[in-house]
């Protein structure tokens, strides 16, 4: 929005201000008497920023995602340099801060695929549709449908702020709005329960091992996707309802956080598969902002009306 | 007459809620999962940096208008509107409600829907959650000015800062989008009632959050809104109970979720 247009809404909102006392001048019975004063609100000067930058990882003018990867791959965590922040209630590493973007430190030790069970094959091939899928080899994916990122890479999408706070962790993407309010298990205090709804993004609980943060993920709902959309003659790499993931967060210095995960699921896989480690590196803003994701209900109306039609031609070749 | 068809649909769709959420429940075969008997959210008055402690699940009760019952202070805001407004209204409908297509209702909407929030705080901010929208507030407490127009830009749920007065925090909420309604299309308080609700660029909120005990959540809005209002419209205070929960339930509004969320607001 230009400063322009900014300034005439401005104007409007002071003349109406004038306007309101006015009335309210003018008849004392139409304004009620709990109305408070209302001083307009003002932002903050250009260029304002509550973020304590460090700009050895990623400089102003990196801009680039391609130079921004490579930065934060070859960056070498320094805690002495820059300190790993800490909270004031528990001393605990403070993960407070917005991340961008995710570089590989190290990738997967092996790949997903060969650990798929060949007898989930056939689940595979009708692309989850148990989950709601309707032609995986189209453009069907879970992106497509607005879910939220796979929880093999914690739910996150591109650019994510994380928070720190007496017994959670959050977890607030930017793309789509998705968030994961993460449970701290306290020694002391009652453990956090895993019990709710099976979801996407699961149910997380974290517990501390030394300045780690485990998060036990669990609960899933059978529909994410632990791969990213394959090549078409490829079914996806689908999840179940066993689903279980093992993240560990930590935070090596001042400017980034890592992430792996393990991931357990034995109705897919038969045996349990490590992700890649993942870095991410602060850049200077302290909010994410508001980005929803909607699926278009034309678009999806004609997708379906495409798939239906796709359906019928195979049924009238004498299938697949 | 209204009253009892009001009463009929609206046990109807109960049930109907009642049997879809019982049925997704046997087919996730996971049984009916249990709401956590404790929370490990602290419930002390105040945070350990000294501020009014409003961490917790917090759940309302559903509000909102319909003849002869109003209990949001519609039959009020209805009668605010300006002219201009008012003929605009006449030309939408229920299907216009932009929560139709899944687009989030802000504050103070979003409080007389009678779905849990969850409240998170550190140093400096709060952050808001809601169960019914997947969507957060992220509330700056420290007093500090709205985010600077360098990257200010229209939002459904608008830009939000905040300051203690007492024990109550304040939050001042600005640069909505004009796509919100504020109340629901059901919310028809007068006979002539269109059920539309619209606001303008223009809508500027203050909110009142108050904890008045370890169970007990207040909240109260102002809105004025130039464009569209004549005065500014004073919500009743709404009252959140607390619920021994450490978070909301992920609900995301799809289409494959469920009828009651997407479809049947498409009209499909």
């Amino acid at each position: 929005m230009s400063v322009r247009k900014l300034a005439v809404i401005a104007m409007l909102g002071l003349s109406s201000v004038a306007i309101l006392a006015l009335v309210a001048a003018m008849g004392a019975s139409r304004a009620s008497a709990q109305i408070r004063e209302y001083t307009p609100p003002k932002t903050a000067d250009p260029g304002a920023d509550w973020t304590k930058r460090i700009e050895e990882i990623l400089p102003p003018g990196v801009e680039s995602r391609a130079e921004a990867t490579a930065r934060i791959a070859a960056y070498k965590p320094d805690p002495g340099k820059y300190p790993v922040p800490r909270t004031s209630w528990d001393g605990k590493p403070d993960f407070s801060g917005v991340y961008w973007p995710d570089a590989t430190v190290s990738p997967p030790p092996m790949p997903l695929e060969p650990l798929y069970r060949p007898e989930a094959r056939e689940y595979r091939e009708h692309g989850g549709a148990a989950a709601g899928l309707i032609d995986w080899r189209g453009i069907d994916t879970p992106n497509y449908h607005c879910w939220p990122p796979s929880p093999v890479v914690g739910s996150m999408g591109g650019t994510v702020q994380l928070v720190s706070a007496p017994g959670y962790l959050l977890l607030l993407n930017e793309g789509g709005s998705y968030f994961r309010i993460i449970p701290i298990a306290d020694e002391r205090g009652p453990q956090p329960s895993a019990a709710r709804k099976p979801s996407y993004q699961g149910s997380s609980v974290g517990h501390w091992e030394g300045d780690t943060l485990v998060v036990e993920v669990t609960n899933f709902n059978g529909k994410p996707w632990l791969g990213p959309a394959q090549a078409p003659n490829r079914p996806p790499q689908t999840s179940s309802d066993a689903l279980r993931i093992v993240e560990r967060w930590s935070r090596p210095d001042a400017q980034v956080f890592e992430y792996r995960a393990v991931v357990e699921d034995p109705k897919m896989l038969t045996a349990p598969w490590t992700g890649a480690a993942d870095r991410r590196g602060m850049v200077p803003y302290d909010t994410v902002q508001e980005s929803l994701c909607f699926l278009d209900p034309e678009l999806d109306a004609r997708h379906r009306e495409f798939a239906a039609r796709q359906t019928k031609n195979k049924t009238g070749a004498g299938g697949r | 007459m209204s009253r009892r068809w009001t009463a009929i649909v609206v046990g109807a769709l109960v049930v109907a809620a009642a049997l879809f959420i019982g049925a997704r429940m046997a087919m996730n075969d996971t049984g009916a999962p249990e709401r956590a008997a404790t929370g490990t959210g602290s419930f002390a008055a105040r945070t350990p940096w000294g501020e009014p402690n409003l961490t917790g699940v917090w759940k309302g009760v559903p509000l909102g208008a319909s003849a002869g019952r109003d209990t949001f202070n519609l039959a009020k805001l209805e009668a605010l509107y300006t002219p201009a407004a008012r003929t605009r209204m006449k030309e939408l409908s229920a299907k216009d409600d932009p929560t139709m297509r899944c687009a989030p209702p802000a504050f103070p909407r979003a409080a007389m829907l009678g779905h849990p929030v969850q409240i998170i705080q550190r140093p400096g901010f709060a952050f808001v959650f809601t169960e019914a929208y997947p969507v957060f507030r992220i509330i700056p407490t420290s007093g500090r000015p709205h985010t600077s127009k360098q990257y200010l830009f229209p939002t459904y749920m608008g830009d939000s800062t905040a300051r203690w007065e007492g024990d109550t925090l304040v939050v001042d909420v600005m640069s909505f989008n004009d796509e919100g309604w504020l109340a629901s299309p059901d919310d028809k308080p007068t006979n002539g009632s269109t059920g539309v609700w619209l606001t303008s660029d223009a809508m500027h909120v203050t909110e009142r959050w108050h904890r008045v005990d370890a169970d007990t959540l207040e909240y109260q809005a102002r809105v004025e809104d130039p464009k569209t209002l004549m005065t500014p419209w004073e919500t009743p205070t709404v009252t959140f109970t607390r619920q021994a929960v450490e978070r909301i339930e992920e609900v995301l509004c799809r289409p494959e979720d469920g009828p009651e969320t997407y479809l049947a607001r498409l009209g499909s």
